[in-house]
């Protein structure tokens, strides 16, 4: 801004030179054009000179949740190639959220990198740093090789790619190489760098399913082998062969508490029966009151209704059902993460697989991102240390503290992994970004996710039944969004 | 000052112990101007932290409820009372304040009776109940998030203490205490009652070792019995001490939200979403700061209205009794 000031006060002193005329005028007239020149398309790019470099970056982080401890163990290596300190802050979700938009409220310029999750997107990109200037620049990109075609696809569109105009919008080729000229062309930036890919997956006993005596018994239950479920229905018959409540043994879990996670299950159900799994539309639309909605409802329902999940599944959280999973509960289970057996459990193992499909799939996904904050003092160097912390090198040397990473490349790397229950999780993982579907892109996400997780446990409990439930819920929705200045068709 | 008689007004209308002054003749003018200037020098400084830390950002949320702010929008229109309008008329908004009115209701008035019954044994001065009085000050020193984690461990239908010893004894083992609304509602006054009944009891207490021995001891010499001493003396006397714990745990119990957000969720469905966790969401999740403060407003109105009710309420009944 500042410099287009000036180009344009110089603009007017170059004028009148000009009508001074003489040889040395000539001369100097050039040299004011080539440093106007130099100044336009400096303030069109971001420098290329390299800004000084700061003393420290810092960053504001999650915890757990995108496992701060991976990231914090690279930001030694960051000072020792650059001597640019990296100082991270971690805070847990709901004050990380409350920490994250109270900073760019104020607009503050104390953190250089800010993680985003992706619910809270629409409402932060105006404050981003929108960043396909920085990642085509090659002097921004001389610590670690950028790659963007790395990125698995849906993962980058769906986490960083955003209309600022209208932060409704998704990309409409989610999957696209990753290209960041032709996501500027489309009318769309890039605003963070994916850090850590969070997707549903089902985890099942291994042991169990590989066991003489249950899969001689399932075949003359079922009339088939065991195998690990692919559609839905499998998914009923052996959620039902295993439940046996006497022996504490139950098919499956499900995540039907009062929160986040029973939203998440519904809507991959939801892009399994072939609806679609972000729920509403870009425009608003509320594509979950569907056939499709009433039919993922009614099967999420049926299975807690017929006891193939154990007691508390309509309290559960996903953190609940990684522990009735650990501690030998259960056959089967969907969570966000990769599970550890309790030692208790003799000779248990841990197999991995995507989330059944009905007639399509998508399961749940969400993604964080490091974005660079736009009011900060040291956005180049910022940009420059989100892009080494999320470079191929860097997320494959945190794979080993089970970092979810979102490039191709790295997935490649964790198949040689010498844990062999980590490796076999990446590779479900990376199958399941592949296919995932994210949430709607909503200012107020926060409050219709609350109408849409209660709609689902009234559900999952027998208060209402999945049609009159999920009409309800519609209603309900659209005041939400009318709330928050949305028009629904 | 010969002339000045002062009366004790025992028997307040407002449950509490009023002082009033009757003067026999006007003070001359001057004096009394110069005493008022005094008065409000005194003053000033606690009425201007007042003004400050109270009236102040009062206003100020006010102002804000009266707009379409958000945290991160650069413009902010003033909508009038729409947005009371749209509380006003959301039903899930005024389900939420139906919760939060129960809750308030059950908790204060068991933790009350409990808090009563528990202070009739622990008031007199003894050894056992001097470890008595330290002991109950632990739950209310729990940090109420705490609290509402452990309670979910202890309530965990799978692993939980709660079903593991009902199964001991013969009862079912596998009860979904946060899946049925009945027992999650138990579970959240349970909860409230275990960690506050300690602090209505220990302001009885305190209020029980103040007050004046001759009255139970003449009622105790006119052959009234334990119950008729409670009801008739210790009771009415206790009046202003019922009043303020009454009050403070009306106040506190409105203002719950960490045991709804832990160990409840609000569910099962929304039968425990009160309207805090309704204005969390809007404020810290959405950050709609002035549909939020409207919400807060009205929760202000509400608490406003009910403390000089309870008081006068309280009041009345002791009044009654007196003159029955």
């Amino acid at each position: 801004m500042v410099r287009l000031i000036a180009t344009s006060t110089k603009g007017e002193n170059m004028l009148h030179i000009k009508k001074e005329g003489s040889g040395l005028m000539a001369k100097l007239r050039l040299l004011v054009v080539a440093v106007l020149a130099i100044g336009l398309v400096a303030s069109a790019t971001p420098s290329n000179a390299a800004q000084k470099a700061p003393k420290q970056i810092r960053i504001l982080y999650a915890t757990a949740e995108a496992n701060s401890a991976a990231v914090q163990a690279a930001l030694p290596s960051f000072k020792a190639k650059t001597g640019v300190q990296l100082v991270m802050d971690t805070m847990p979700y709901n004050a990380l959220q409350t920490k994250v938009f109270a900073e760019f409220a104020v607009k503050s310029s104390y953190y250089d990198i800010v993680i985003v999750d992706t619910p809270w997107s629409p409402a932060l990109a105006q404050n981003l740093e929108p960043l396909s200037g920085y990642m085509t620049n090659a002097s921004l990109n001389n610590l670690a090789p950028l790659n963007p075609a790395d990125f698995i696809p849906k993962v980058f569109y769906d986490t960083a790619v955003y209309n600022v105009k209208n932060p409704s919008l998704h990309y409409p080729k989610p999957t696209a190489t990753v290209d960041p000229a032709a996501i500027k062309k489309a009318g769309f930036d890039v605003y963070g760098l994916p850090i850590q890919a969070n997707a549903l997956a089902l985890a099942y006993r291994k042991d169990l399913f590989n066991n003489a005596a249950q899969k001689a018994a399932f075949k003359k239950v079922a009339g088939r082998e065991l195998t690990v479920p692919k559609t839905l229905d499998e998914f009923t018959e052996v959620a039902e062969f295993f439940t046996q409540p006497d022996k504490k043994l139950y098919g499956t879990t499900l995540m039907a508490g009062t929160g986040d996670w029973s939203t998440d299950d519904f809507k991959t159900l939801l892009a399994a029966f072939g609806g679609d799994g972000y729920m509403i539309g870009n425009n608003q639309e509320l594509n979950f009151n569907s056939a499709a909605g009433v039919k993922a409802l009614t099967y999420y329902r049926n299975l807690i209704k017929s006891g193939f999940t154990p007691p508390g599944t309509t309290s559960a959280s996903w953190d609940e059902v990684a522990t009735m999973f650990n501690s030998g509960l259960t056959a089967m289970t969907m969570n966000y993460h990769d599970l550890k057996l309790d030692a208790s459990i003799a000779g248990g193992e841990i197999g991995y697989a995507k989330v059944p499909a009905g007639n399509s799939e998508g399961p749940h996904f969400g993604t964080w991102m490091l974005s660079v904050n736009k009011y900060s003092k040291n956005k180049e160097w910022g940009y420059r240390a989100a892009q080494w912390l999320t470079s191929a090198a860097q997320s494959t040397a945190m794979l080993q503290k089970g970092i979810h990473p979102a490039r191709n490349s790295v997935y490649t790397a964790a198949g040689k992994l010498s844990d062999p229950n980590l490796a076999a999780y990446y590779k479900t993982l990376k199958q399941a970004l592949a296919v995932g579907a994210g949430r709607p892109r909503l200012t107020n996400y926060g409050e219709v996710n609350a109408v849409i997780f209660t709609m689902v446990n009234n559900v999952a409990t027998g208060k209402l039944e999945p049609k009159p439930a999920l009409a309800a819920a519609a209603v309900e929705v659209t005041k939400v969004l009318a709330s928050a200045g949305y028009k629904v068709p | 000052m010969q002339n000045e008689v002062a009366e004790i007004d025992v028997a307040s209308t407002t449950g509490g112990l009023k002082l009033a002054r009757k003067n026999s003749g006007p003070a001359p003018l001057k004096q009394k101007k110069h005493s008022n200037r005094i008065f409000w020098l005194q003053m000033s400084p606690a009425l201007l932290i007042l003004l400050l830390m109270t009236i102040a950002p009062a206003i100020f949320l006010i102002t804000k409820s009266l707009t379409n702010d958000s945290l991160l929008n650069s413009t902010s229109d003033f909508v009038g009372l729409q947005n009371y309008q749209a509380i006003l008329t959301d039903t899930s908004l005024l389900h939420s304040a139906r919760v939060t009115a129960i809750f308030v209701v059950l908790a204060v008035l068991i933790e009350m009776v409990f808090g009563l019954f528990l202070a009739q044994f622990l008031y007199q001065k003894s050894r056992a109940n001097s470890v008595a009085g330290a002991l109950l000050i632990i739950p209310f020193a729990v940090a109420p998030a705490v609290a509402a984690m452990i309670f979910r461990e202890l309530l965990n239908p799978n692993y939980g203490w709660i079903n593991y010893f009902m199964g001991l004894v013969g009862l079912p083992a596998n009860v979904d205490w946060l899946g049925n609304p009945l027992t999650a509602w138990s579970a959240l006054l349970f909860l409230d009652v275990w960690q506050w009944t300690p602090f209505v009891t220990l302001i009885l207490i305190a209020g029980m070792s103040s007050l004046p021995p001759e009255p139970l001891e003449a009622a105790s010499v006119d052959g009234a019995n334990a119950w008729q001493i409670f009801r008739h003396v210790s009771f009415r006397l206790l009046a202003p001490f019922i009043g303020i714990a009454l009050v403070l745990r009306t106040i506190q119990a409105f203002k719950t939200f960490d045991s709804f957000l832990i160990l409840t969720g609000g569910g099962p469905g929304d039968a425990t979403s009160p309207i805090n966790l309704e204005i969390y969401r809007v404020a810290l999740q959405s950050f709609r700061v002035g549909y939020a403060s409207a919400m807060a407003i009205l929760l202000l109105i509400m608490t406003s209205i009910l403390t000089p009710v309870l008081l006068r309420i309280l009041g009345r009944a002791t009044q009654t009794e007196v003159e029955k």
